[in-house]
């Protein structure tokens, strides 16, 4: 669950208001589209849900963590509930498919044996087996993604916050990544989804959160058009 | 942590070895020449010390005694200087010993002459040594206050030189190790840091999956000590060749040193064991900490 109450960011730097009294609720399961026009705190908002950023003033709670409260230390702790997925996927180019959705279940300290049976499996639920060793250079951006995808899936995160996921790839292949997005909530996670692209939002509905000038000015449930042609 | 992380932390730090070979090949380039600077800025240190020392123990303090001394008086005095705990050890040079080593030293002629002296007019006398150099003229002044002394000879113009020498060298030698550890660290922090901020995405990743800065720093700290680790063992072995050139040197001419009153230079050997343990130790802490600070920045997201 997420939770923003009366909640603003003025970066210091530049004195400028990115948050102004945002209050907002995500309960467990949810799948939410957050849009609005660059510049309107959709970044600020997923920096706060991340505690990159500390709020000016008002309190977030993330999973169960009260971000104003969380203590250095344990950011790790709160980031193991979250998995996320950028626009430039952040892959490490270094290591294979396999090695890098491995990889965090190794930061969690994950039994080897547990790594070895999972991490095929979530490879496989974003359809890349054949793929698993090879490295992120030799793959295709939606490719890529879907690695992406299954790295913040793999220790089963309470909350998916997807970053603009559809921004690099192929507009076609974007339905397929909000798909599989959408196939993870349906088994309880909590999805967060960035974006710019009002055609992939109209197509699948569900909640709409608008920020306009670090306010929501829109926070609704709409029909998606892939509801209406099925 | 479970021991397969550990395991596999210290894997990862032995892979980035080779995925960032230039930049560790410059940081062992680097850490190998201070090493050495550091290393045979040392072993100078030690071996002047010792040179220094040498000259020290040859330093004597001579008591003469009164001529009309008894036998008794002279004991209590051999008492009272044993008694001085600057005084390492005394050796009585009795007159008549004094006598015939003068006689041996004169031609014949001269030996006819004093043969038939009534009396032997030298004097009894101690020569000390002390234990620290920088009291000698304190104890000295000391010992001229006891019953039965006639004067005492000591070369404390010559032992304020060396307290002097050696004093000035303690410094110059700390200050020049002490900076040379700096640079080192501040060199390796910096080459460090051009290969971190290659990694800094890679970094960042792993901040944003949970990773703890302990997950994070680990392999490159595991890194950085396997450089320093090499480096130190080359520079122990470039050392033990240079040393024992400039020993065998040494050693060859030890006649004009030794006349000096100097001590021969310490065997490689005998430092051996201390020298490779401190260059395995600072080569692998210098580039563990060297790595760390550099990482210690970009761990801040």
């Amino acid at each position: 669950m997420v939770e923003f109450k009366d909640v603003s960011v003025t970066y210091n730097s530049s004195g400028v208001d990115a948050l102004n009294k945002v209050n907002l609720k995500i309960n467990d399961g949810d799948f939410a589209f957050v849009v609005g026009p660059s510049g309107a705190g959709k970044s600020t908002l997923i920096k706060l849900v991340l505690k990159e950023i500390d709020a000016t003033s008002g309190t977030v709670i993330v999973n169960g963590f009260n971000l104003k409260k969380l203590r250095r230390g344990k950011i790790p702790a709160l980031r193991r509930t979250i998995g996320v997925v950028f626009q430039d996927f952040r892959l490490i180019p270094t290591m294979t498919v396999y090695e890098n959705v491995a990889f965090v279940l190794r930061v969690i300290d994950a039994p080897a044996k547990y790594i070895r049976s999972r991490v095929p499996y979530v490879i496989s639920l974003v359809g890349l087996s054949e793929k698993a060793k090879c490295y992120p250079t030799e793959l295709s951006g939606g490719e890529q993604q879907r690695v992406a995808l299954a790295r913040a899936l793999v220790n089963d995160p309470q909350l998916i916050i997807a970053d603009e996921p559809t921004g690099n790839i192929d507009p076609a292949l974007s339905y397929e990544i909000v798909e599989l997005l959408k196939g993870i909530n349906e088994c309880g996670t909590t999805i967060l989804m960035v974006t710019h692209e009002h055609d992939l939002v109209r197509y699948f509905g569900g909640r709409i959160i608008n920020i306009n000038k670090g306010s929501i000015d829109f926070d609704e449930v709409i029909g998606g058009s892939s509801n209406e042609s099925k | 942590m479970k021991a397969s992380s550990f395991r596999y932390l210290v894997d990862q730090g032995f892979k980035g070895i080779w995925k960032n070979r230039m930049m560790t090949f410059a940081s062992f380039c680097i850490l190998l020449v201070s090493l050495l600077m550091v290393g045979i800025s040392v072993l100078t240190a030690i071996n002047l010390n010792r040179i220094i020392g040498g000259i020290e123990d040859k330093s004597e303090v001579v008591v003469i005694v009164k001529d009309e001394a008894t036998a008794e008086q002279k004991t209590e005095l051999e008492k009272q200087l044993k008694s001085i705990p600057n005084v390492n050890t005394i050796e009585l040079y009795t007159k008549e010993e004094a006598w015939e080593n003068m006689l041996e030293s004169m031609t014949d002629e001269e030996k006819d002459f004093f043969r038939y002296a009534d009396d032997n007019p030298l004097p009894d006398t101690y020569k000390l040594t002390v234990n620290d150099i920088e009291i000698m003229s304190d104890t000295t002044t000391q010992i001229e206050t006891f019953e039965n002394v006639e004067s005492t000879q000591s070369p404390t113009a010559f032992a304020d030189i060396l307290i002097n020498i050696r004093r000035i060298f303690t410094v110059v030698a700390f200050a020049i190790i002490l900076a040379l550890v700096v640079v080192s660290l501040i060199i390796i922090s910096n080459t460090t840091r051009a290969s971190v901020f290659a990694r800094r995405k890679e970094i960042n990743i792993m901040k944003y999956v949970g990773a703890t800065n302990a997950f994070i720093r680990i392999p490159f700290f595991v890194e950085g000590m396997i450089v320093g680790v090499a480096a130190a063992l080359c520079a122990l072995l470039l050392t033990r060749f240079a040393y024992e050139g400039i020993y065998n040197i040494f050693s060859d001419n030890f006649n004009i040193w030794s006349i000096l009153g100097m001590q021969k230079l310490y065997s490689f050997n005998d430092l051996l064991l201390p020298v490779t343990l401190s260059y395995l130790v600072a080569g692998a802490l210098i580039g563990a900490i060297g790595t760390s600070i550099s990482t210690g920045k970009h761990l801040k997201v």
